[in-house]
């Protein structure tokens, strides 16, 4: 068996553990990163590429979600790559005086958050967003939603890592975490030990398997996200389109019960967005059904007609793909960040369920930080699992 | 289209799914066939010349007239077809997802289901190969011999398989010129037959030859033709221009395995039957239980062989419903694997009898009975 040494070992190669990997290379740190399978080729490669702010619940989400922001604009020329980045902006579209009382609220919250959000009227809104039906009586719009694609993000962190001297392994699979006295020492690979003093568990939503192998009781669920991909066509859309319903989905699923039981319990929203190449992507669902990543009739159906009930001209376009990927659920809908309690070099960063890409830049730059032992982010208690270890 | 009473569903009106649609009717099963053409018959109708083989697989005759009684008798064992339906997924819960001619969404559930897609032709990438005039040889052959259209007054035929040569006979036939058939490879890839048929109406066939450019403002005006070395590396000096209005390309076939794929079914990788195929026990019946597969998907041949293994796997699949006992299935199995036998034999047949018996060797025991 071989044995070699480390000061950090990342376990996951997802847009968290490459940013991560990232954000130590500045710092000096060289870590190892172990990825199973290939880089991307999990969460992060089976996602749409909205980086949205409106989506976030005002108050700590949404202040990470601000200051990631403002880390995109020049990442692309940081990591020497172009990330697709654009600001193109982003708006909600609103069906009923019930999702306008909603969103009202929200919006009036998040405002206070320093959102740059407005919610504009019915016609307003399709000057803006021509390509939005007649039955859409109001929609918000914020400057500050963007687009990436996550492919190329997560590449980039990881070709960028690599050049700083990160170690970044694929086809490695951690099978074993090594402990002594309540103190992290490192992994046990198919390939071998690797020893560091710090194991930070970026594997997304197969981060509660390597809780288990630290004894740890991980509160991530695997939640299904179903996405369509039409044919290329002429720019139909402006920027990043959801609806309300998407917002109501992604914190009461509920809620939508009474106007379509069958979206309500396949959690669909529509969350739109034209890619460079003309595709557009729509999605989505958000459904508990394990690690199965299979795409199904029903959600296609129910998603296309949500879909097609806010964007009209969508019926006459050919679907030429779905996919499916598994985003990692919290019961707080905030990812599980920093140290853990008992085990020391052991350090959390998933749980981010589909808000991994746009908060991306800001966990590999906190998480670097605390690890690398420049500065920590006070903001991590309030991150960390303790946090539903207490609510026990 | 109702799902509810269908035991087989065959994806294809082709040649293979007829065939299978028709054995498995006869047998007692109830059998609805899926085709997105708004034309059943897949390749067949614009076949106007006589088949080979033996009396035992009808040479002779012609392939539309094949087609003609193919459909007659599919019709008359009771098999529906629906046309204009666009089966876009197989579920791993095997539903299958139809979108029908007047834009319906049906998820039906049958008990079997027969893949007989059929194959794509394959394209040619040089400068100007966009220009309106190029054009696949199968496209060429629906436009002179389906709809009456000849092209171009002069045609250059790109390959020289079965398909190029007798494309080339057919444009002849409609009154066009074939200015030449460029082989990129130093043989005739296609029966001797059917080259020295056209070779006697004067169609010059360059061997060693490719199509190096084609030319023209809005359309295709004429080609640049060069000659290859035994490394298939352009010999300069060689090139020659010619005058063409159309190019029609003949260069393989590509089996079309998307829905097999989505069943979660076994590949194997076989060039000379076409690419990327998914592998079958001796019963059509691929590695996903209950998918069966017939004709060119299997590997490209002939749509003599492609109508044997139909109905080899409309046997099958009904012997599999409880249709037809064992024993009564396996008499009815051996014909037809004889004259497929048959049908695989010679020069160019036994090539492929042996890659396909590679398919079924990987294919084998996936299913223990």
């Amino acid at each position: 068996m071989s044995e070699r040494t480390a000061d950090v070992i990342i376990i996951g190669g997802g847009v968290i553990g490459a940013s991560i990997a990232y954000y130590l290379t500045k710092l000096g740190v060289k870590p190892v990163l172990l990825e199973r399978g290939d880089i991307c080729a999990g969460t992060s490669g089976a996602c749409d590429k909205a980086i949205s702010m409106q989506s976030k619940n005002p108050g700590l989400h949404l202040d990470l979600a601000l200051e990631s922001s403002a880390m995109f604009p020049g990442l692309g020329e940081e990591l020497g790559a172009d990330l697709d980045y654009h600001r193109y902006g982003g708006m909600i579209a609103i069906e009923n005086e019930r999702q306008m009382a909603i969103m009202e609220k929200f919006v009036e919250r998040q405002k206070n958050h320093g959102l740059p959000v407005e919610i504009l009227s019915g016609d307003e809104a399709r000057k803006r967003q021509p390509a939005f039906a007649p039955s859409v009586i109001a929609a918000t719009y914020s400057p500050a939603d963007a687009e990436v694609s996550p492919l190329k993000l997560t590449f980039a962190f990881a070709r960028a890592a690599r050049r700083g001297g990160a170690d970044i392994r694929t086809g490695a699979e951690v099978r074993g975490l090594l402990t002594n006295a309540g103190r992290v020492e490192g992994v046990v690979t198919q390939a071998g030990e690797v020893r560091a003093g710090v194991v930070v568990n970026a594997a997304g939503v197969f981060a509660p398997a390597v809780g288990r192998m630290a004894g740890l009781e991980l509160p991530i669920k695997p939640r299904r996200g179903q996405i369509i991909v039409t044919e290329p066509m002429p720019p139909m859309v402006h920027g990043e389109i959801w609806s309300a319903r998407y917002i109501v989905a992604k914190y009461n699923p509920e809620m939508i019960r009474s106007e379509d039981p069958e979206a309500a319990d396949l959690g669909v929203g529509l969350a739109a967005g034209q890619t460079a190449e003309g595709t557009l992507l729509i999605g989505g669902t958000r459904e508990f059904v394990g690690y199965d990543t299979a795409v199904t009739p029903e959600a296609t159906a129910a998603v296309l007609r949500h879909a097609v009930s806010i964007l009209p001209f969508l019926a006459k376009v050919h679907v030429i793909r779905t996919f499916a990927g598994l985003r990692p659920y919290t019961p707080d809908g905030m990812p599980i960040l920093g140290p853990v309690d008992g085990l020391e070099g052991f350090v959390m960063a998933a749980g981010h369920e589909g808000d991994g890409i746009a908060l991306a830049p800001i966990t590999g730059k906190m998480l670097a930080a605390y690890i690398a032992g420049a500065e920590t982010d006070k903001r991590l208690r309030d991150l960390a699992l303790s946090r539903f270890q207490q609510a026990k | 289209m109702t799902q509810s009473d269908t035991d087989i569903i065959v994806i294809g009106a082709g040649p293979a799914g007829l065939s299978a649609a028709a054995e498995a009717a006869r047998l007692g099963a109830a059998v609805l066939v899926l085709d997105e053409n708004d034309r059943p018959g897949g390749q067949l109708f614009k076949q106007i010349h006589k088949f080979f083989g033996s009396k035992d697989h009808r040479a002779g005759v012609r392939g539309y007239a094949i087609g003609d009684s193919l459909l007659a008798e599919t019709a008359r064992l009771g098999a529906r077809i629906e046309l204009g339906a666009v089966v876009y997924a197989i579920y791993p819960d095997r539903r299958v997802a139809v979108i029908t001619a007047d834009q319906r969404r049906l998820l039906l559930n049958p008990k079997k289901i027969i893949l007989a897609t059929g194959a794509s032709e394959n394209a040619l990438a040089f400068p100007g190969c966009t220009l309106p005039g190029v054009m696949s040889a199968g496209a060429v052959q629906t436009m002179v011999n389906l709809h009456r259209v000849l092209p171009a007054d002069k045609t250059l035929m790109v390959g020289s398989g079965n398909v190029g040569l007798i494309v080339s006979y057919q444009i002849r036939q409609a009154g066009g010129k074939v200015a030449a058939l460029v082989e990129a490879a130093p043989v005739i890839g296609g029966y001797g037959v059917h080259a020295a048929k056209i070779s006697r109406l004067g169609v010059p066939i360059l061997t060693g030859h490719t199509v190096k450019c084609v030319h023209g403002t809005d359309r295709v005006e004429g080609a640049t033709l060069v000659a290859l070395d035994d490394k298939f590396r352009a010999v300069p000096g060689s090139e020659r221009d010619i005058e063409i209005g159309c190019v029609a390309i003949a260069v393989g076939l590509t089996p079309l395995a998307e829905l097999a794929l989505m069943c979660g079914c076994k590949f194997t990788y076989i060039p000379k039957l076409g690419g990327h195929l998914p592998v079958h026990d001796d019963n059509m019946e691929t590695t996903a239980a209950g998918i069966y597969v017939a004709g060119d998907i299997t590997g490209v041949e002939e749509a003599s062989s492609a109508m044997e293994e139909g109905r080899l796997a409309g046997i099958a699949a009904a012997e599999a419903l409880g249709r037809v006992a064992p024993s009564e299935a396996a008499v009815l199995k051996q014909a037809v694997w004889a004259r497929l036998n048959a049908l695989r034999t010679g020069r160019f047949g036994q090539a492929r009898r042996d890659a396909k018996e590679r398919i079924t060797a990987e294919g084998r025991g996936a299913h223990v009975v």
